[in-house]
């Protein structure tokens, strides 16, 4: 393989924080996150965006970070699992906070991938059926759980930010 | 010595507390093997053909690539074996290879890009040699021989017997002969399982490095002091110069123990002067080098016309492929629990180990258990068709109880002593199944339970047992330190692989010491602790095996502490408790002294378990939890399906199981255990496809694109019904506050399940797994052909 020398200088929102990353043209979203920005929290299970864990938020949307370049994401808002919960006072997010009192996981290596995927679902629709939630995560595969705990977490996120919303 | 407590006044027992890493893995701070940096990238070059010798191999121009620090061949590794338990031992590497994906060679480089471009500037001459797949064939004199000694493993257990034994392993007892000519109905058929792909989500990882002549290895493994003991008798080291760290792994099954790309790593970072050095497995290269045995299996059943069983026979031949687990293969465990399913009374149960030039065997949750309760169920159901018995009502018949000796005796093999079974509420996790189900449907075999254009519905159902006390007190230390704060300190030989066994033995700890779980800290996953654990996170043994240990080593650090109080209190110390950081003469609790008033320094109880090998010390790996008695986990799974007509598409609709997990300690996980090992077996029943094409010596199914592991989609509800029965004995005796393990149990008969659900939707039985649409369409449309 041969190094690709040009690089190109480009501007993100990477969890809230303006960014400016020299990057080279041919350098995958996830290894500048994890390699780079030392952000390890997104994993990274089978590089040919089957099985989801590298799943982080591109303008809000879940994406696959394995095969997004870096370079398409010039000016956009990226979210890893370490933007989630306000993280200056150390309070988690509500899917945060469900998949632990619900114990949503188990291995944890989906998690990051799971919540981010969650939080994309419920910011567009707060008030979703367990059919809708599976179809959401659909993308991400966990072999730990069966599914059932994570489904349980989410719809009590949903429940409590709905609560919270009213407020 | 301490007596147990009734449900009400438990702190801990039974409370669902989240595992105490969670905080962790919600926040993405959890760190695993793949997020430490390491200087070095290895990468593992792996044989295109399943059976060859190693004529030549030319690294030159590998060597002469930029940014390349170590190469690495079967002349540069040491003329001894990796011993590993339950398997073959291996070199690190060898100028013969066994499969497609076989390790021949390794390289280190500054980066991963070089990595892999040097596996192309190997150059390699192969003499390719004839290859055999099929275990039953590769059992026969004549076919193509893997090993000196012949493919047939046998029954032995050394780590490093070279040759093998040229026999089955064998459990019988009573007469097969006289049994069958005592039944009315003799049914006979044969199934074949394909292999499953443990496929957790993070692949198999390390990262050696050296200090002088001190290894450490960071690797996400289950069984860590099997990998220390291993490498160390390889490379000729003393073990306590191998460290293995390994506290965060990201799933297992029973895929992650020894294997070879760690010693690699080791030899690369070694010859690279000890700099770190990672080698991650690619996602293709996790599908296609290890998984669940596939198996053949024929099961003969005889049965009286008042459903009685006579006799069972079943021969199974397990496919170990080039280097397989005997325990992902056959027999010697996974045998016993589905020959004690059932009642009976004459049995002979054969399993021949075999090597082939497949994938290797290696164990998967539930081991060969939900292959053998397929095999077995699918003849269950057909007895109890041919008598027009009921299915929930011909196992009812058939199921044993509470106080029924376990028949099993032993044969070549001293471990499994035989004892009565206690607390084995069977029969009625049978009916509370079917009424959950909704048995009351069931209109007949052939009849589907409901029908709508093409599609189909049925139910179906299985039993079977699984091993719920098993290990108990073996092969694992556990120490318990009293710090003079009245706190505790654990320091654990297990591995928590995700299933929270960190927080379960902590919170048994504070419930025997009466103190807040905040103050229960547990020290694990680092070997420079020294405390060894023979097989690691396997057989859902870590709270019968670790969790027993920590309560015998509390009960002995509590008598310390009454011996020191008993002459401050002027009382006898059998008459001190204690608990809640104090020592205090029991109904008197105001004759009382504080832990951190009695004692300057710690009250430290290492308790080892039997360090010697099993097969000297019978009953060891079930043993017995009083005289005469045993603890088994009877297990039962009920699916619903539809099957569409047209396409062969087979949809779960909803799958129960039931199960006996004696005193749950922390009941979510455990729910949360049950529903895991129901969706990774529901992904074997149905979608779960390893694909070789022998012609062409290509894996087919090597992504996860091809091999479908279960979607949330794909997985119905999943309802876990949970009887909690045990009976009360002292902390110390059994298992923990009447735990029995939990992590695979629920998966051992959902296969099944599945299988016998299809027949009564379709009529047609589908006697291979996976049941893929394109199979279960071939099987109706034989049945029509039939027909006409």
């Amino acid at each position: 393989m041969m190094e690709v020398t040009t690089r190109k200088t480009i501007q993100m929102v990477i969890n809230g924080q303006d960014r400016e990353i020299e990057v080279r043209p041919n350098e995958l979203l996830v290894d500048v996150l994890r390699e780079r920005l030392g952000l390890t929290g997104t994993k990274i299970g089978c590089e040919a965006g089957d099985c989801g864990a590298c799943t982080v938020l591109i303008n809000g949307k879940p994406s696959l970070s394995c095969l997004t370049l870096a370079i398409e994401c010039e000016d956009k808002e990226i979210l890893t699992i370490e933007g989630v919960g306000d993280t200056m006072k150390g309070e988690l997010h509500p899917l945060q906070k469900a998949f632990v009192e619900h114990y949503g996981v188990q291995c944890g290596f989906c998690t990051p991938a799971m919540i981010l995927t969650a939080k994309a679902f419920l910011d567009k629709n707060p008030n979703p059926k367990e059919e809708e939630i599976r179809e959401a995560i659909n993308g991400v595969i966990c072999r730990c759980t069966g599914y059932m705990q994570i489904v349980e977490s989410i719809l009590a996120a949903a429940k409590e930010m709905r609560e919270a919303a009213h407020e | 010595m301490s007596k147990p407590m009734s449900k009400e006044e438990l702190q801990y027992i039974g409370k669902s507390i989240p595992p105490s890493e969670l905080f962790e893995k919600v926040t993405g701070r959890f760190q695993y093997v793949g997020d430490i940096h390491a200087e070095l990238y290895g990468k593992v070059l792996r044989s295109p053909h399943p059976h060859a010798r190693i004529k030549h191999i030319n690294t030159s121009r590998v060597e002469k690539l930029s940014g390349v620090e170590a190469v690495l061949t079967h002349k540069d590794v040491p003329l001894r074996k990796l011993p590993r338990r339950d398997q073959r031992g291996c070199y690190i590497l060898e100028d013969h290879v066994r499969f497609v994906g076989d390790e021949v060679a390794a390289v280190a480089a500054r980066t991963r890009a070089i990595a892999e471009e040097a596996l192309d500037l190997f150059e390699v001459e192969y003499e390719i040699l004839p290859a055999v797949f099929d275990p039953e064939e590769a059992a026969k004199p004549e076919a193509p021989q893997l090993y000196p000694g012949g493919n047939v493993y046998g029954p032995q257990f050394g780590m490093l017997v070279e040759k093998g034994l040229n026999e089955p392993v064998v459990m019988e007892w009573g007469d097969i002969e006289k049994g069958f000519e005592e039944a009315d109905v003799v049914i006979e058929d044969k199934v074949e399982v394909k292999p499953q792909i443990h496929s957790p989500i993070e692949p198999h990882i390390c990262i050696a490095s050296w200090k002088g002549e001190e290894l450490t290895l960071w690797t996400a493994t289950q069984s860590p002091y099997e990998v220390r003991m291993s490498i160390a008798h390889a490379l000729g080291m003393p073990e306590g110069k191998v460290r293995v760290i390994y506290g965060a792994i990201g799933g297992g099954f029973g895929s992650k123990y020894i294997e070879r790309y760690q010693p690699i790593a080791a030899l690369l970072s070694k010859k690279a002067g000890g700099k770190s050095t990672k080698i991650v497995l690619t996602r293709e290269e996790e599908l296609c080098h290890a998984g669940r045995a596939g198996a053949k299996i024929r099961v003969k059943l005889g049965v009286k016309k008042d459903g009685t069983i006579t006799a069972i026979y079943l021969k199974g031949f397990f496919n170990l492929g080039g280097y397989g687990n005997i325990i992902g293969g056959c027999g010697r465990f996974g045998e016993e629990s589905p020959g004690l399913a059932y009642k009976y009374q004459n049995a002979r149960f054969e399993g021949w180990d075999v090597h082939t030039n497949h994938i290797s065997s290696q164990p998967c949750r539930g081991v060969a258990l939900p292959t053998l309760t397929f095999a077995v169920e699918n003849v269950i159901d057909q007895a109890a068709e041919r008598l027009n018995m009921d299915p929930v009502e011909f196992r009812l018949r058939n199921l044993p109880e509470s106080d029924d000796l376990m028949p099993v005796k032993p044969h070549k093999n001293p471990i499994y002593p035989r004892g009565e079974l206690e607390a084995y509420p069977a029969q009625q996790i049978l009916r509370e199944v079917a009424e959950k189900i909704g048995w009351e449907r069931f209109k007949g075999y052939q009849h589907p339970v409901a029908a709508e254009g093409p599609k189909r519905r049925g139910l179906g159902i299985a039993a079977s047992q699984g091993w719920g006390g098993f290990c108990i007190g073996g092969f694992i230390n556990e120490t318990v330190i009293l710090n003079n704060d009245g706190s505790v300190h654990i320091l654990s030989g297990h591995t928590d692989l995700g299933t929270g066994s960190n927080t379960t033995l902590r919170q048994i700890a504070a419930e025997a010491l009466g103190i807040p779980i905040e103050e229960v800290t547990l020290t694990t996953g680092d070997t420079t602790i020294g405390h060894f654990d023979m097989i690691g996170a396997r057989g859902s043994r870590s709270m019968t095996t670790a969790g027993h240990l920590i309560l015998v080593a509390i009960e002995q650090a509590k008598n310390k502490i009454r011996q020191m109080a008993a002459p401050l209190l002027e009382a006898e110390p059998e008459q001190i408790e204690v608990r809640g950081k104090k020592a205090y003469v029991r109904g008197e609790e105001g004759r009382a002294v504080l832990l951190r008033e009695l004692l300057t320094s710690t009250v430290k109880c290492t308790i080892g378990g039997d360090p010697r090998d099993w097969l000297l010390i019978k009953g060891t790996m079930w043993p017995m939890v009083a005289p005469g008695k045993k603890t088994r986990n009877p297990v039962v799974a009920a699916s619903e399906v539809e099957v569409d007509l047209e396409t062969g598409e087979v949809k779960p609709i909803r799958v129960i199981t039931g199960n006996s997990p004696g005193r749950m300690v922390n009941p979510t996980i455990v729910r949360g255990q049950y529903t895991g090992a129901a969706a990774m077996t529901l992904g074997m029943a149905l979608w779960e496809e390893f694909k070789y094409d022998e012609k062409n010596s290509v894996y087919i199914h090597a992504s996860l694109t091809d091999y479908k592991v279960p979607r949330a989609l794909d997985v119905p509800p999943i309802v876990n019904i949970i009887i909690e029965e045990f009976v009360e004995r002292p902390l110390d005796v059994g298992g923990p506050y009447g735990a029995r393990g939990a992590g695979e149990l629920a998966g051992l008969g959902i296969v099944a399940s599945i299988a016998n659900a299809i027949y009564n939707a379709t009529g047609v039985r589908v006697r291979q797994t996976p049941m893929t649409a394109e199979k279960v369409l071939e099987a109706i449309e034989e049945k029509r052909e039939r027909k006409k």
